[in-house]
Formats: C-alpha cells, sequence, structure tokens
C-alpha cells in the first residue's frame, strides 16, 4: 500500500458520489460489492461483455462501474480500502460464493450464445424455473452473475 | 417492474427466517412470499430475491455443487448514523463479521444474515455524501 492510495480513493470516490447525484438523481443508485482477484480484468469484463460503464477507478486498488440502477464496486483482495481488510478472526475477503446481481434479458439464448463465443464461463445450463429461465456465468474471479429471463 | 430496480439475489437456508430477519432488522417489505422455496423483498431500489434449497436457483450444477449462503458479496445498505445503526442491530441480536472500518469514503460494517450471508451497513464519508 503506497501512502497516495487513500487519497486516489477518496478522488475517485468524490467523483462517483457527484456523478451519481447529477445523473441518478432522484432515485439513489443501488451498490452492491464483489470481491475480485484483478480490477482492470473485471472491468474490461464488465465493461466488455456486460454492458456496465466505469463511473470511477483507482488502478488496481478499486472501482464503480454502472449499469441502469446498479452501481457495481469492485474491490480487491488485497488493497488499501476497508473491504479488502481480513476479519478480526482472520478470514480474509474472497472472490466466489452464489449471492449474485441479477440481469434481466428479453433474449436469454441469444445473450447465452454471444457469451459462450466471447470464451465467458458459465456454472450451469439454462433453467427453466417458475417465474422464469436464468443461467449462471462467472465473472474472471469466479463470482456469479445470474442471466434472467421473465417467464 | 422501474427499469432502475435493481435485483439480487441471495441463497438462504430458511426462507421464512430470512424474511422475518430483512422486514425485521432492515425494513423491507414482502413483495412475494413462497416460502418455503422463494420469497423476494424490497427495500428502495432494490429487489431482494430470497432462494431456498426447493427454489430453481437452489438446483445443484451439473458438476454437482450445490448452492449455497455465505461468500463475501453483497449489497450496501447505506446509513446516516453507522454507530447508532450498530448499536441498534446488535441489541436485536444482529451478528456481524467485523468492526466498523473506516476509509476515505466511509464507514463500513458487516452485518451477518441467519444464513451467513453479509450486509454492508455504509455511512459515506461527510465530504462525500450527495446534497440533499
Amino acid at each position: 500500500m503506497t501512502r497516495t492510495a487513500p487519497f486516489v480513493l477518496a478522488l475517485v470516490l468524490s467523483f462517483v458520489v457527484q456523478s451519481a447525484s447529477a445523473q441518478d438523481a432522484p432515485g439513489e443508485p443501488m451498490r452492491i460489492r464483489y470481491i475480485v482477484k484483478d480490477v482492470p480484468a473485471s472491468v474490461a469484463f464488465y465493461t466488455g461483455q456486460l454492458g456496465f460503464r466505469v463511473l470511477g477507478q483507482a488502478g488496481g486498488s478499486f472501482a464503480v462501474l454502472a449499469r441502469g440502477g446498479l452501481q457495481l464496486l469492485l474491490s480487491p483482495t488485497v488493497g488499501p480500502g476497508g473491504a479488502s481488510r481480513p476479519m478480526p478472526d482472520g478470514r480474509k475477503p474472497e472472490p466466489g460464493g452464489w449471492t449474485r446481481m441479477v440481469i434481466y434479458t428479453s433474449n436469454l439464448q441469444g445473450d447465452v450464445e454471444r457469451l459462450r463465443k466471447a470464451g465467458v464461463h458459465f456454472r450451469n445450463d439454462i433453467v427453466i424455473g417458475l417465474g422464469g429461465n436464468e443461467i449462471l456465468l462467472d465473472d474472471p474471479s469466479g463470482n456469479p452473475v445470474e442471466l434472467f429471463q421473465p417467464g | 417492474m422501474s427499469a432502475d430496480t435493481v435485483n439480487v439475489r441471495y441463497m438462504v437456508g430458511d426462507v421464512h427466517q430470512s424474511v422475518d430477519w430483512y422486514v425485521g432488522h432492515l425494513g423491507f417489505s414482502v413483495q412475494l412470499n413462497a416460502a418455503p422455496a422463494f420469497a423476494s423483498v424490497e427495500r428502495g431500489a432494490l429487489r431482494l430475491l430470497l432462494s431456498g434449497r426447493a427454489a430453481s436457483a437452489g438446483r445443484p450444477m451439473p458438476d454437482g455443487k450445490l448452492p449455497e449462503p455465505g461468500g463475501w458479496n453483497r449489497f450496501q445498505f447505506v446509513v446516516d448514523d453507522i454507530a447508532a445503526e450498530v448499536e441498534r442491530l446488535r441489541g436485536e441480536g444482529v451478528r456481524f463479521r467485523n468492526e466498523i472500518l473506516s476509509g476515505p469514503g466511509g464507514s463500513q460494517i458487516l452485518a451477518e444474515d441467519p444464513s451467513g450471508n453479509l450486509v454492508e451497513i455504509f455511512q459515506p464519508a461527510a465530504a462525500f455524501a450527495p446534497a440533499r
């Protein structure tokens, strides 16, 4: 960690809050946080494959992306930010698990074909559920993203 | 559904218990309760989908892996006074995974729902709080 890191983070957050209040008023943005192995690789994935835009980025230390009313905070496993610190019992934040954003689509089959061609890894095949059809893909760190088409 | 509604899915051990927790402690309202398989609760722009083992989201993957609660990904629950909020929640028996951390953007702490899923309680630093 460098001495300048908190300052850079503060600049990014300042920018993010200003842009959020200007663009997304009157509703406040809903934020979720994913723990990632590599912030730049994750930014490239979410912007290139899933239609997010970058609101702010502090190099490899932190990034905030947006898509609709969602802001996605990307925090690395090691970095100056609070979300990267280990717990008092020693546990360390890591990517993975099953908690995920759900991205609605009107063309699930088409999206899956496009993403498979782009080399995106899926955990399963399209599941037909009661409320619609869904599938789980992995981001570059192994975090899940759900694509959902209402039935 | 509003175009700005954000949908987040949590796997939970007990859907009834989870609904009670999010409604009772964090002020969500029930949108749909199909327990024990599934429920959805809402607060502001967030729709939180709570899926149990019996939901379609609870089915095993082709390689046999079973969806389960836990991990580190979470939604942010933004508050004006994190110390007061944590005191209230502790008084109600809510478990926390760490203590309040202060960073350049604000203060945060990680609460655990009854299944061990995280909720990040977050207070923006005064300098960055949006003008109201």
